[in-house]
């Protein structure tokens, strides 16, 4: 390939302007958000500055990004990947503990979170690998070596510990694996398999809630208490269900939709194993955590604890109506009812002085932002650049929904930043990065090898 | 565009998905636009009003209630203000930290558990300690920094004028409870306010509750205010204007207490219209205790200080339901007064013998004669003429068995038996015997003090039976008059003037010559009768119903001494102390007593 033009020539011919526009209305909604979040701790300045500082490092490391094409991290993936591992390994070792987490590297004058950037090595590591197994995707082996690349991560991961990174990592995935060509039929079976594994505890958690079910006299709660103390119980609906699947595997075989009795032997293995898996996920949480699941269902159940964070976040975004409270009018916001608020919760804070109309502003924004990086994905020159891009535009997808889902009660709360909002220096460096990879694609679509 | 190296058909495929994802991707932003909708247009102004509620709180300042006076105006009642210690509870602390309650602990030298309240929401303050001084106050607020959440606010605490003498009268105050707010919520009365407890304090709450106030503020997350928007004042309640007489009040009392054992009841009503004068029960309270933990004693003592015994207790009327028996006789029998019996002390009815309470007997006694040395034997003929149902009907005349309807709160009914009764509850036949018994006021015939008070105001009255009243009238802040008395004429008995005159002339004769000469004042003439009832628990009770002066009566005495004994030898003196106090009169009680007149007639 030759070609003449300089770097910014050609950047400014990549640029696609509806990804950055959105980009940029994005952060800088963020920025008068976490102003007014920090406004009454008395700190506004310094959070404001310290964003926008990372904003700026992430414009220049964006820049660096994009001029770096991508292809080398292909070539390099073995190294990108012992890079994650060591980034994730040393958090462990030098890292400082806050709130009983180990996430932070400390440097004296700023603190990092080396899994902002592990998470994007992650997304390189596993499209190279999928991009260089394209022929044998729908192979059991290429499953196992996909969660076998995940599991180095999930494990480093869980022993910081942050559960809430994992949700995303493990969302983005499988989309991965469903893009490249992965065996639709395995990947329901795995999803199959970690639904019923988190599921059934929290359902049981959840029916306990239930008025008709907390009364041990009545059948429903007698099934679900000797479901809960005894072992055998929760075997016999394992087995009723592996039991279901074959009986309309052979029904179906007997109306002529003749389907390989291999499917129905792997659905009820992933039922049996699921449920086998449930058990021992519901004798290793903690009876807060288990309760933390299930109370955005039923916050008011316990107003002062669990469930604060829920009722305090939702009466600050419904309280938003319309057209908001005004910036720095916000009652939930300035009179500190709205827990974390300039991180997590920064979503409320939004939907509380900016209203409806601004809140909806920020979904379509993202949603802008999803839609370019998918065409990036589309139009990229080769299958590597296609999975990279659509690895990160559903990363942005899992946490924004997952951080929105929260704050609006319609998930369990965790902590997930809303990636370009939320006031976090790492987060903001690695969302640009990560953008600067987008446009490394994007520059070298019309590159020809 | 397609994938360099790549064939177009391995491309397509990975079209296909891609569009599949973004439909997805895009579903999931729906989603979470449909439940923006939801929460910020559908139920905004649901979440608007409740982040309001959660932000403004209304500082509570307790109004003191209305102030109770005598009828010279001179208070009874009054406020003073006493501070209090609250926990605001804030962000996720519902109790104040150990650390805080140890410090308040140390400061104030008190044991102080703070109660969890269940049903906590935002805004419900947490009492930590009450009625403290002025220093224990400021030392708080010096420490006000460790002590977080904990502030001392101003609140008016009842101050009893005599409170021993007045404690029945007046009543007390205590913080309602949660049976009583779930009766009186729709009256407007919450958690955490005070209500009147017996008495005027009890009756009359309802005027003399005052209107609270307090700052409606604007608090943060930790509970500190952050703005304040506006003030209310809190008004004090209406001023009751009771006819109690405190000098009076305080006779009845000192005469009551010095008696033979101290127990029992006196009620003074004003015969012309029925006001109560004085009212006393003892043993009585101090009122000013009401809340702290000495209260608690009275409330284990077996005699029953809390008790309103004026209205609540229930005695045999003993021999002033001669009363009763006179007036029926008179009216129904024909009475010569120039014939008489003879009184042996005993009498004799069946194979049982009933004695009278001389034991030597009074000899040969005429009607008059038999009242005033309250002869049982000529009672017991007058009950074998009369019948029982003859006494019965009398009784109820004279409202036995009926509330006065005086307004105090609690006030029993008392018990007229009859045969009927008699066979429901005992399966036994009603004798003569009985009706003997019946006809001297003993056995299950019951009244209350306040009832034999209004009997003999209307025997004052010669029939018209008034209503008791204590509150005369109650005036507002504004100076309104909210509440005005009117004197009512329960109803009038209709007896002949020839038992009236009868009735009169043997009462004064009990004092002048009978049994209730212990209450004889010189220049006043003075009517009464005395009696004593049959207490199955230990000593009779001594009773004495009178008033004076007796051609132009002005006030009505009822004195019961419980267990006091005879009611000629124990309850005339109480009387007479307050005949006293009325009038006027020196101390001559020596002299009455040393001339005994004995007449065995």
């Amino acid at each position: 390939m030759i070609n003449e033009k300089s770097f910014f020539h050609r950047f400014a011919n990549a640029i696609d302007i509806w990804l950055l526009a959105s980009l940029f209305a994005l952060v800088l909604i963020g920025g008068f958000a976490v102003y007014s979040a920090s406004f009454n701790y008395g700190i506004s300045s310094k959070y404001v500055t310290v964003q926008t500082a990372a904003f700026f490092l992430g414009i220049v490391l964006m820049l660096f990004t994009a001029g770096f094409n991508y292809q080398y991290y292909r070539q390099l993936d073995k190294a990108v990947y012992i890079f994650s591992i060591l980034l994730l390994v040393s958090v462990l070792i030098f890292g400082v503990t806050i709130n009983g987490a180990k996430r932070w590297i400390n440097f004296g004058f700023f603190s990092f979170q080396p899994v902002e950037i592990a998470k994007l090595a992650y997304i390189l590591v596993i499209s190279s690998f999928l991009d260089k197994n394209w022929k044998n995707i729908k192979k059991p082996s290429a499953l196992a070596y996909t969660f076998a690349i995940l599991m180095g991560h999930f494990i480093l991961i869980m022993a910081q510990p942050a559960f809430s990174s994992i949700l995303p990592y493990f969302l983005v995935t499988l989309v991965l694996l469903y893009v490249a060509g992965a065996e639709r039929f395995y990947l329901l079976c795995i999803s199959l398999f970690c639904g019923l594994s988190v599921g059934i505890p929290l359902l049981i958690e959840f029916l306990k809630l239930q008025p008709f079910v907390a009364n041990p006299s009545s059948y429903i709660g007698y099934f679900i208490n000797s479901l809960q103390s005894n072992v055998i119980g929760i075997f016999y609906v394992a087995v009723v269900i592996v039991a279901l699947i074959f009986v309309i595997w052979w029904l179906l075989w007997k109306f002529r939709v003749k389907i390989s009795i291999i499917y129905a032997v792997l659905l009820g293995f992933a039922v049996m194993f699921g449920f086998m898996a449930s058990m021992s996920v519901e004798k290793s949480l903690k009876d807060y955590q288990r309760k933390r699941m299930v109370v955005f269902l039923y916050p008011e159940t316990d107003s002062r604890g669990a469930g604060y964070n829920v009722i305090q976040s939702k009466i600050a975004m419904g309280s938003g109506k319309i057209s908001g409270k005004g910036f720095l009018k916000g009652t939930q916001t300035q009179l500190g009812f709205l827990p974390e608020q300039h991180t997590d919760f920064i979503f409320s804070v939004i939907g509380e002085e900016g209203g409806w109309f601004f809140s909806q502003l920020v979904i379509l924004l993202y949603f802008i932002f999803i839609w370019r990086a998918l065409i990036i994905a589309r139009e990229s020159r080769d299958r590597y650049g296609s999975l990279v891009a659509m690895g990160i535009a559903a990363m942005f997808v899992f946490y924004a929904v997952i951080n929105i889902s929260m704050v609006t009660g319609l998930m369990p709360v965790a902590g997930v930043p809303l990636l370009f909002l939320s006031y976090g220096g790492s987060s903001m460096v690695s969302s640009m990065i990560a953008v600067g990879l987008l446009f490394s694609i994007h520059m070298r679509r019309y590159t020809y090898y | 565009m397609v994938w360099q190296k790549e064939s177009k058909f391995i491309y397509e495929i990975f079209l296909e998905k891609h569009k599949i994802i973004l439909v997805f991707f895009a579903l999931l932003f729906i989603l979470l636009s449909v439940r923006l909708f939801y929460l910020q247009i559908l139920k905004g102004t649901h979440y608007r009003k409740v982040s309001d509620q959660q932000r403004m709180y209304n500082t509570h300042e307790r109004a003191p209630r209305g102030i109770i006076y005598s009828d010279n105006g001179s208070m009874m009642v009054g406020n003073d203000f006493t501070y209090v210690a609250l926990f605001y509870p804030f962000e996720q602390q519902e109790t104040p930290s150990d650390e805080t309650i140890e410090q308040l602990s140390k400061i104030l030298k008190r044991d102080i558990k703070p109660t969890i309240d269940r049903g906590w929401r935002y805004g419900r303050v947490v009492k930590l300690a009450d009625n403290l001084t002025m220093e224990e106050m400021f030392k708080i607020q010096e420490k006000k920094l460790i002590l977080s959440g904990i502030s001392v606010v101003k609140e008016p605490r009842r101050v009893y004028f005599y409170p021993e003498q007045n404690s029945h009268v007046t009543g007390y105050t205590g913080e309602i409870n949660a049976e009583e707010v779930a009766r009186l919520y729709e009256q407007g009365y919450k958690p955490g306010d005070y209500v009147g407890r017996g008495g005027i304090e009890q009756y009359y709450d309802r005027f003399l509750q005052g209107t609270d106030g307090g700052w409606q503020l604007e608090v943060n997350a930790k509970g500190n205010q952050t703005r304040a928007f506006k003030y209310i004042h809190p008004e004090i309640g209406a001023s009751v204007h009771s006819t109690i007489s405190q000098q009076l009040q305080n006779a009845a009392y000192d005469a009551l207490k010095n008696s033979a054992t101290g127990r029992g009841a006196v009620v003074v009503l004003d015969t012309k219209t029925g006001a109560v004068k004085a009212l006393v029960s003892l043993p009585g309270f101090d009122t000013n205790k009401a809340g702290t933990r000495e209260f608690a004693k009275y409330l284990k003592d077996k005699d029953l200080p809390l008790f309103n015994r004026a209205l609540q207790a229930l005695y045999p009327p003993g021999s002033i339901f001669k009363i009763v028996t006179f007036a029926a006789a008179v009216e129904l029998l024909d009475i010569n007064l120039k014939e008489t019996e003879i009184c042996t002390g005993s009498f004799e009815l069946g194979d049982r013998w009933y004695a009278c309470w001389l034991k030597s007997g009074h000899g040969r006694v005429n009607l008059i004669a038999a009242m005033a040395q309250s002869c049982n034997i000529y009672f017991y003929d007058l009950a074998l003429k009369l019948g029982v149902r003859n006494i019965e009907r009398f009784a109820r005349k004279f409202y036995l068995g009926e509330r006065t309807g005086i307004d105090l709160p609690n006030e029993k009914k008392g018990f007229i038996p009859n045969p009927e009764w008699k066979k429901m509850k005992t399966k036994m036949s009603w004798l003569q015997g009985d009706t003997l018994i019946f006809a001297i006021g003993q056995g299950a015939l019951s009244v209350t003090p306040i009832q034999m008070a209004d009997m003999i105001t209307a025997v004052a009255n010669r029939g018209v039976y008034l209503r008791p009243y204590i509150v005369d009238n109650i005036i507002n802040i504004k100076g309104e008059e909210v509440f005005k008395h009117t004197v009512r004429t329960r109803d009038t008995i209709e007896l002949s003037e020839e038992t009236w005159d009868l009735l009169y002339e043997s009462l004064v004769e009990t004092v002048e010559n009978g049994t209730g000469r212990r209450s004889k004042l010189s220049g006043i003439k003075v009517a009464g009768k005395t009696g004593t009832a049959q207490n199955p628990h230990g000593e009779n009770h001594a009773w004495f119903v009178t008033f004076a002066p007796a051609d132009n009566p002005e006030i009505a005495i009822a004195v019961i001494v419980e267990a006091g004994g005879g009611g000629g030898l124990n309850a005339v003196p109480v009387a007479r102390k307050i005949y006293e106090s009325y009038f006027g009169i020196e101390d001559i009680e020596e002299e009455a007593v040393e001339k005994p007149k004995r007449k065995n007639r």
